[in-house]
Parts: C-alpha cells; structure tokens; sequence
C-alpha cells in the first residue's frame, strides 16, 4: 500500500510476533489492549492494526513459551491478562532481532542498487 | 515443539482455551470503553466505538482459533453436514457400502473376542504365567512314585502339587429334598496345589500342610457354583458334613464362583479333596497323576527345563522305562494349545472379508468421485486447498465406516453370543467370552484403520487430477479415467484373488470334514444311547449285590417295551475316560522294558457288541455265560490281531492283563476278533484293544471308590432312543432311589461331539467365504456397471457401426474377466501357500487338493460371469441415438 499518501499499512506478514516481544521487554507486563495502544502510539497511527488481531500473535507466542500471561487487575480495577516477557522470549527476541536487521539490510540494499 | 504440544492439547481442552478468551476479549472490549468515555463520549458511545476499534469479534475468536489449534471445528461440523447429505443423496450406495462395512468389523469383532479371551487374557490365577504343567510328552498323566521324586529332587519350583480324577456321588442328606443322588466331577489334590493357585476361597480355607495325610483327608472344598446350584447358597455350610461315596467329607471351604481348576483337563470339576496317595506312593505303573508347579522367582522356563531333565535322566538310570519324555510347559500352552491355530486362522480369515468389504467399498468411491470431478474441480478453483478436500472425502468415508462399525458392534454382540451357543465344548474359557475394553480397541482401531485403507484412495485420486479437465463438458471423456480404472480394476481382482483364498481354506476344510464323516466308526451307532449309572457308595457297591444288580438291570432294561438290546461296557468309545493296559502274551519271551504289547483297556457286560453292532471278524462275542465260574474270555480288535499276531490267528490264544491274590497270572482266552472301534480321537485310527468279561472281572465288581464303581450303560431302542431314557432311569431307580444317573447321550450326539472341533471350524469358514463371495460378485458388478455406463458412447456408436449384441457382450464380458483372471492367478499362488499353514487342522485331504482349486475356480468364475452378465446385457440394449445424444 502506497504510504506517502498518509494511508496506513498493513503489518507486514511475521513482523507483528517480533513487535510485541520487543513492546513487552521495553514496557513490561501489558495487557492485550495496553499493547494496541502501545502499537499504534509508536507507528503514529500509521500502522493499520485491528485490535482483535493481536490475539492470534499472543496466543502463537504463548504457545512457543515466549511469553506469559496472567490475569490481575489494571489500575482502573478492572481485571485484564497481562503477558509477560519470558527468558526464553528474550532470547528470541535478540535472535529474530539479529535476523530481522540482516534482513532488512539485505533488502534495503538491493532495493539501493536496483534504483 | 512446543507449539505442537500445545496445539495438541488444546484439541481436548477447548471449553476452557473458548472461556478464556472470551473473557479477554471482554476485558479488552471494557478497556477500551473506559478510554474513549474518559475522552468524553457516552457509555453508549463509547461502547460502539469500542466496537469498531476492535474490529470483527468473531472473525478474531475465529483467527485465535486457527492459531490455538489444528483444526477448524467448524470445518469439521460443516464436512459432517455436508458429507451426511452427500450420502443419503445416493441411498443404494451408502447401503452397500455400510452393510459389506458393518459385516466385515462385525465378523472381526466377533472372533476377535472369541480370540481375547481364549488366547489373550491371562488364566485367572495370581500371576498365572509362571504357573507351568510337568506331564509325559507336555499333556499326559504321571505316575505316583515319579511325582513324588520329582517334588522332592527338582529346584527350580516355588510349589509343586498334583490332581487326580475324582467322580463322586453326592449323596442327598436332606430327606425335605426330594432330588436324587448326583455325581459330580472332582479332583483329589495334594494339600500344595489350590494354595499354588493364589486364589482366596469365597468362605472357609484351602487345605492345611498334613491335610493329605492318610485318615486325614476326609476335608473337601467346594466349587461356589456347586454351592449355589446344590446348597442355596447355605452361608453356615463351612463345617457341615456332606456324604461323598458313601463317606462323610467335612466341607472346609467355597471357592469363588468363577474359580475353575483344572484349565485344561477335568474342566468341569465342582469339588475339590485331599489325595492321601497311601500304597501308590511306590507306584510307577499307574499313570494318572496331572502335576502343577509354579516356578520359584527368577527362574525362567529353561531353567526349570534342564532341572528336570536332570531329574528325570538321573530316576530313568534308577528305573529304566519310566520318567520318558517329561515336559514343563506353561499352563496355559496346555489350555489354549488346540485351539490357537484354528482361532488365529479364523481371526486371519475375517482379516480377509474385511479388506474384501474395504476394497469394495473403496472402489464404489471411486466410482462415486469420478462422477464428482466437476464438483471438485469448481471447489479448487474457488480456492479450496488440496487438503481440505482430502478431509472431506475422509469425513465421508469416517461417516461411512462409524455407520458401519456401530452397526458392526450390534452384529458383534449378536454374533459372540451365537459363537458361544455354537462352539463346542472344546473351546476354552469359553464362558469369559465377551466384550471388554479390549474388543472395543481393536473395534475402534479396526474402523480408524478400514477408513484409511478405503478413504484415502480415492480422496488422493480425486485431487490429483487436473482442474481444467475437470471444468471441460466433455471431461468424462475416456482419459482421465483411465487411471483411476486401473486402480478400480486393481481393487477387483484383489476382492477375487482374497475370495479365492478364502474358499479355498473353506473348500479344504468342508473336503476335510465329509472325509471325516465317512469315517467308519466300526459300530452303528443309530438308535442308541448310553447312560452311566454309579454305585459308588450306595448299597449296590459291594461285590455280591453289585453282580448281581449288573446283571438284573441289564435284563431288565432289555424287557422293557421298545429296547431292541442292551448291555454295558467301563468307558464309552469316544466319550468315556480310556484306559491303557499292558499284558502278557503266553508263551512269548519277557519283553525288554517299554515294549511290552499293550491295548486299550474295556470291560464289557453281555450284550455290548449286539448293541453297538459291531463288527465280529471271526471267534464269538461275550455272552452270558462267561461269568466268574467259567474260564476267562477276552475279545480283541483287528489292530491288536494284526499287531501281535501278525500272520496268526489270535483265537484260542491265551494273554494276561493281572495276576491273582497268589501273584500267578490271570489268563484269558481269546474268543473272537472284532474290527476296530474309534476309541478316543475321531480322527485316530485304533490302538489295539481289548474286551473283558465284566462278570468274570473282580476289580469291575468288586473294587471300591470311583474308579471302578460305574457301568456305562448302551441301549438300542427300535425305533427313537430318547424316548425309552426316562423308562431306562425308572428301571434304574426302582433297585435303589440313590442311584446317581448322568452323561445321557445317543450314540449320534457322542459323535457329533467328538467332530465338533472340525465342523465349528469349517461352518465358520465356509460362513466367512460366502461371505467374501458375494462382496466380491457385488464388487464386479458395481465396477462393470459403472464402466459400460460411462462406455455408454462407445458401445452406442460401435452398435450403430454394425456390432451385433453378441460382439457388445463379449466385450464387456472379457473385460470383466480379465480382472477375475488376474485375481484368481494371484489367489492360487497365496492359497498354495497359505493352505499349507492349515495342514494340521485337515483330515483326509491334502493342503494343494486340486478338486478343490478346481471347484472353486469354477465358482468364482460363475460367480464373476453372473455378476457380469447384468451389466453386460444392458450395454446390448443401448440405444445408438439416445447414447450418442446422451452425451
């Protein structure tokens, strides 16, 4: 999707899994609904982000063990899940750090050389 | 890893994974809420705006769903649906297909209990697989002195006890009942055995250590069905005195009521008694001892193995001829050892109807998804994946296949139950025969395996082929299925080549059994029954009146009304115990040790071979005369002659079997020669034997306890024998109320009892085989009628290009046969081999009978032209314009 007209973009395919972990090892323990908010503070409402589709990243990394959650109450006394980062996830996370900046480079360089 | 743990787990824990997420959505939902109503919307505002920031709520559970778990449970629900519709469309087909299903798990079900229970399950005693037998050749009896010498020099055994063969009457001391005397079986055991067991009686104790000690040994325990059926039950009867032969037994305890011992021999014993062996510890001669032993902690069977041989070698150097061919084998080879071959090659043979019922059903599918290409072809150009439609043709075949099972389980239960009322006594354990956890595992796998085997064919087939082929009108045309008719073609001739297995097993097996009827007993046994009536503890057991009662009641009995003749004889051929008995013959020199002559052993009151009619070669029968005044007779069957007079003529020879109080033999002349009687196997020819007179014979008239104080009585009735049993008895009881009659039976039904192993087998067998029959002429015809239906063009232009009907059917036909062909090449080659695996089971009959093969070729072959010929006179009525507009 063309961005430069102020459209919003989709989150890329893979990325989402890397942006909550990074979110959570930065923040802290979060609720679903504190890292959407969290998400589109950061990306200046430019990321195009349904709050509900956070869920299936959530629950892949709490099934990998990156992550994990437990209810306890906001400071509105409401009571939400908060995800917590594991050691495990931050393992993950300098990994698929590493590999997203080789990535990125990669592409970031071939896209330089092809213009 | 992880993931798929997780995922994995979370097929089962779904309700609480759907709870929780609810439960964070709502919280969510609330948060939200809370912050665009602190931005100063409305609650109701702010509860829609909520909403549409959180976007699809379904859409998300949904996408949550997917990530959480394998499968879509929608996609599930919606296949059964849809495969549900799919099937009732097309009811003729789902019949078929759930009917060959539910018969081909139903028969496997059904044996495969039969097979879990007789095979599978352990004997019901405490740790029953370290239990073994110590008999001569693994099944026969041992000798007194040997078992002794065996207890007290071998190692390798925790416990080793030994049973007898006991027949007792029980006489009624209650004068309120009015029931006669009854004989029951028991066993006399040594004080170690039923402890060896480790099974705790109901009341009461087992036997204490002296307890088998002379004088000492009048104790008995009872079976808990014998408790239930003859003292209701009574909870005081532990302590109280009932009468045994005539002497007064204490009753110590009651066994559980599935208690059964011995497994193998004696089966039915209802009571069990102390054996004091008194004089017989000394005896090496009289074989009748069955010894248990149960192994000692860490002793394997080898080991016990070369003990006793050891043992043995060392007490044969001590007392040649004796301890020969001594076995240890685990008890329950002994129990199941007949029977486990017949079972496994009947649990084989199901095994082949089912995969017949499979393959059948497997190519109607085929025939079925062909017809169904468009269908698919629009669904994969909609984007439906590869296996999304795989799980959806399997959805259809598990619908299929659970249909089929649960109608199969019905069939099963039904199918047990007539197995059990119809399978000889035989069998084993018979009466545990049932459905347990087990039987439900293999039903379950068996349904899990069938759609597999028959769902996965077709589902991969219909996917593989090309989309836009599929799309085109004319993608039924003959190329795209050509593939597919070569597996259908395979399918058919596979359902041939396992049908003509199977016939053949039945075919080999229904040769076996005619060569085993028209086995000549050697008597006639029409119009006859026998009877054994006891004497054993009743005033009639002493010499004198003994005698006399004999022979009264066998006059008697022959002046009743309707009795053509009758006499009696010890043991019955084919269903009494047998007997064997060295003897001397005069005038030979003494044999070397283990090769003197020996015959079966019977002793027979007047009037026996008129009976029975059997045969007399040559010489006289027994007659009345022969009693204790005249000189000893004996009788000798045409084996014995040839055996021991080979070239002679036996009669007027004389042979001992005994000597008398002086120690000096007791000689008997032979009178007459008869031809052989079958004596204990149906399908064993004759040992030599011999016939005693019972009035000349002391021990027949005069010995105590049960082993000799008994007469089986033999009648021929002029016209039906059953009818003269209840005037028999009478006869019988007005010389003494107390009078024990049992084991009534006509001749007939001893010798469908002594063929009842065969026949079961073969009724089985041929049962399955027609069967497999019929699925595989359904099959043919499913697959020839589908192929001229879609040949419906061709033949129409070829009739109207001037093929006449007989070119169109032969034709059709040929092809058909092509696929039979092949089949019954490959069903010969299996049969070859796997006949051989049934050698032991034929009688009469060779495994490669080639009447056999033939017949059956020729009934498959009719069997595939019929099914054939229906399709095949269809296509000769195409019509040439309508096939053509048709397309």
């Amino acid at each position: 999707m063309p961005s430069e007209h102020g459209g919003r973009m989709p989150v890329l395919q893979g990325t989402l899994d890397l942006i909550v972990l990074r979110t959570l090892e930065t923040m802290g323990p979060q609720h679903a609904y504190a890292i959407a908010t969290r998400l589109q503070q950061v990306s200046e409402d430019l990321l195009q982000l349904n709050q509900g589709t956070l869920y299936p990243a959530l629950v892949r990394l709490e099934q990998q063990r990156w992550i994990a959650g437990v209810w306890k109450r906001t400071e509105s006394n409401r009571e939400a899940k908060f995800y917590a980062i594991t050691k495990a996830g931050q393992k993950a996370l300098a990994e698929e750090t590493r590999r997203w900046r080789r990535i990125s480079g990669l592409v970031e360089k071939l896209l330089s050389e092809g213009a | 890893m992880h993931r798929f743990f997780a995922r994995f787990l979370s097929l089962f824990g779904s309700a609480r994974a759907e709870r929780e997420l609810s439960r964070e959505i709502e919280s969510h939902l609330a948060l939200l809420q809370e912050d665009f109503e602190r931005r100063g919307l409305t609650p109701e505002a702010a509860r829609i705006a909520a909403r549409r920031a959180y976007g699809n709520i379904e859409q998300a559970k949904e996408l949550h769903r997917e990530e959480r778990s394998f499968w879509r449970l929608e996609h599930l629900a919606k296949d059964l649906r849809y495969g549900c519709r799919n099937l009732l469309r097309t009811p003729g087909f789902t019949a078929v297909a759930v009917i060959a299903l539910a018969l081909g798990i139903g028969a496997n079900t059904a044996i495969f209990s039969v097979v879990n229970a007789v095979l599978l399950r352990p004997l019901a005693y405490k740790d029953a697989d370290r239990l073994v037998t110590v008999l001569h050749n693994g099944t026969g009896p041992v000798a007194t002195a040997n078992y002794i010498d065996w207890r007290d020099q071998s190692h390798s055994f925790e416990a080793m006890g030994a049973a007898d063969y006991w027949s007792s009457n029980l006489a009624n001391n209650d004068p309120s009942d009015s029931r006669p005397a009854e004989r029951v079986l028991g066993l006399k055991v040594t004080q170690n055995l039923l402890p060896m067991l480790g099974i705790q009686p109901l009341l009461g104790r087992l036997f204490l250590p002296g307890e088998d000690n002379e004088g000492a040994d009048h104790e008995v325990i009872l079976s808990g069905r014998l408790w239930q059926s003859r003292f209701n039950r009574d909870p005081g009867i532990v302590g109280k005195l009932i009468v045994l032969n005539g002497e007064a037994y204490t009753v110590v305890g009651v066994m559980p009521p599935d208690f059964r011992f011995a497994p193998f021999w004696a089966t039915k014993a209802e009571l069990w008694a102390p054996n004091a062996f008194g004089k017989a510890i000394h005896d090496r001669g009289g074989n009748h001892l069955r010894v248990f032993a149960r192994l000692k902690p860490g002793v394997s069977l080898e080991q016990a193995r070369a003990d006793m041989a050891t043992v043995t070698a060392r007490l044969e150097k001590q007392y040649p001829a004796t301890n020969r061919a001594v076995m240890v084998r685990p008890l329950k080879e002994n129990v199941v050892g007949q029977i486990q071959t017949p079972l496994l090659l009947l649990l084989g043979a199901v095994g082949f109807v089912l995969l017949i019922a499979c393959a059948n059903v497997a190519h109607m599918l085929l025939a079925r998804t062909s017809d169904r290409h468009k269908e698919i072809a629009v669904r994969t150009a909609l984007g439906a994946g590869r296996s999304r439609i795989v799980s959806q043709f399997l959805t259809e075949s598990l619908l299929l296949a659970a249909t089929g099972s649960a109608l199969g389980f019905l069939l099963a239960l039904w199918g047990t139950k007539a197995l059990v009322a119809i399978s000889p006594a035989y069998i084993p354990r018979v009466d545990t025969i049932g459905l347990d956890g087990r039987v439900l595992l293999f039903l379950l796998s068996t349904t899990v395996l069938t759609v597999l085997i028959f769902g996965l064919a077709p589902a991969l087939q219909a996917t593989s082929s090309n989309l836009s082929n599929g799309l085109k009108e004319g993608g039924r045309g003959d190329s795209d299925g050509l593939r597919r008719n070569r597996l259908r073609s395979f399918l058919v001739a596979s359902e041939f080549a396992l049908a003509f297995v199977l016939l053949i097993g039945a075919g080999l097996m229904i040769r076996s059994f005619s060569a085993l009827q028209a086995v000549d007993p050697g008597f006639n046994p029409n119009s006859v029954f026998s009877m054994v009536v006891s004497v054993a503890g009743t005033k009639e057991e002493p010499a004198a009146p003994r005698t006399l009662f004999y022979r009264q009641l066998v006059q008697k009995i022959r002046a009743l009304p309707g009795v053509a003749s009758a006499g009696a004889i010890n043991h019955l051929p084919l269903a009494g115990d047998m007997w064997d008995l060295n003897f001397t013959i005069e005038g030979r020199p003494k044999p070397r040790p283990g090769e003197s002559p020996a015959a079966v052993y019977r002793i027979v009151m007047p009037g026996y071979f008129e009976t029975m009619r059997l045969t007399l070669r040559s010489g006289r029968t027994i007659g009345d005369q022969d009693d204790a005044r005249a000189p000893g007779v004996v009788i000798i069957n045409e084996r014995a002659a040839r055996e021991y007079w080979p070239g002679e003529n036996p009669v007027g020879k004389r042979i001992a079997f005994n000597t008398d109080k002086n120690n000096a033999l007791v000689w008997l002349t032979i009178v007459g020669v008869t031809a052989n009687a079958k004596q204990e196997d149906w399908a064993l020819p004759s040992y030599p034997e011999a016939y005693l007179s019972a009035l000349q014979n002391r021990d027949f008239l005069g010995e105590n306890g049960s082993h000799m104080a008994y007469i089986t009585l033999v009648v021929r009735a002029t016209a039906n024998p059953t009818d003269l049993v209840a005037a028999v008895k009478r006869t019988v009881w007005s010389f003494d109320r107390n009078l024990p009659v049992s084991e009534v039976f006509t001749m007939n039904r001893v010798i469908a009892d002594a063929t009842a192993q065969p026949r079961f087998e073969m009724l089985l067998l041929a049962g399955f085989a027609a069967i497999a029959l019929t699925l595989a002429a359904v099959g043919i015809y499913g697959v020839m009628s589908y192929s001229v239906s879609r040949r419906t063009r061709e033949i129409g232009i070829r009739i109207s290009l001037g093929a006449c009907a007989s070119d169109v059917l032969r034709m059709v036909v040929s092809q058909g046969m092509m696929q039979a062909l092949a089949g019954a090449l490959a069903g010969i080659v299996s049969a070859l081999f796997l006949a051989r695996l049934m050698a032991k089971m034929l009688y009469g009959v060779q495994p490669a009978d080639p009447v056999t093969f033939i017949c059956v070729a020729v009934i498959l072959a009719a069997a595939a032209l019929v099914a054939m010929l229906v399709p095949a006179r269809r296509a000769t009525r195409i019509a040439p314009m309508l096939a053509l507009r048709n397309e």
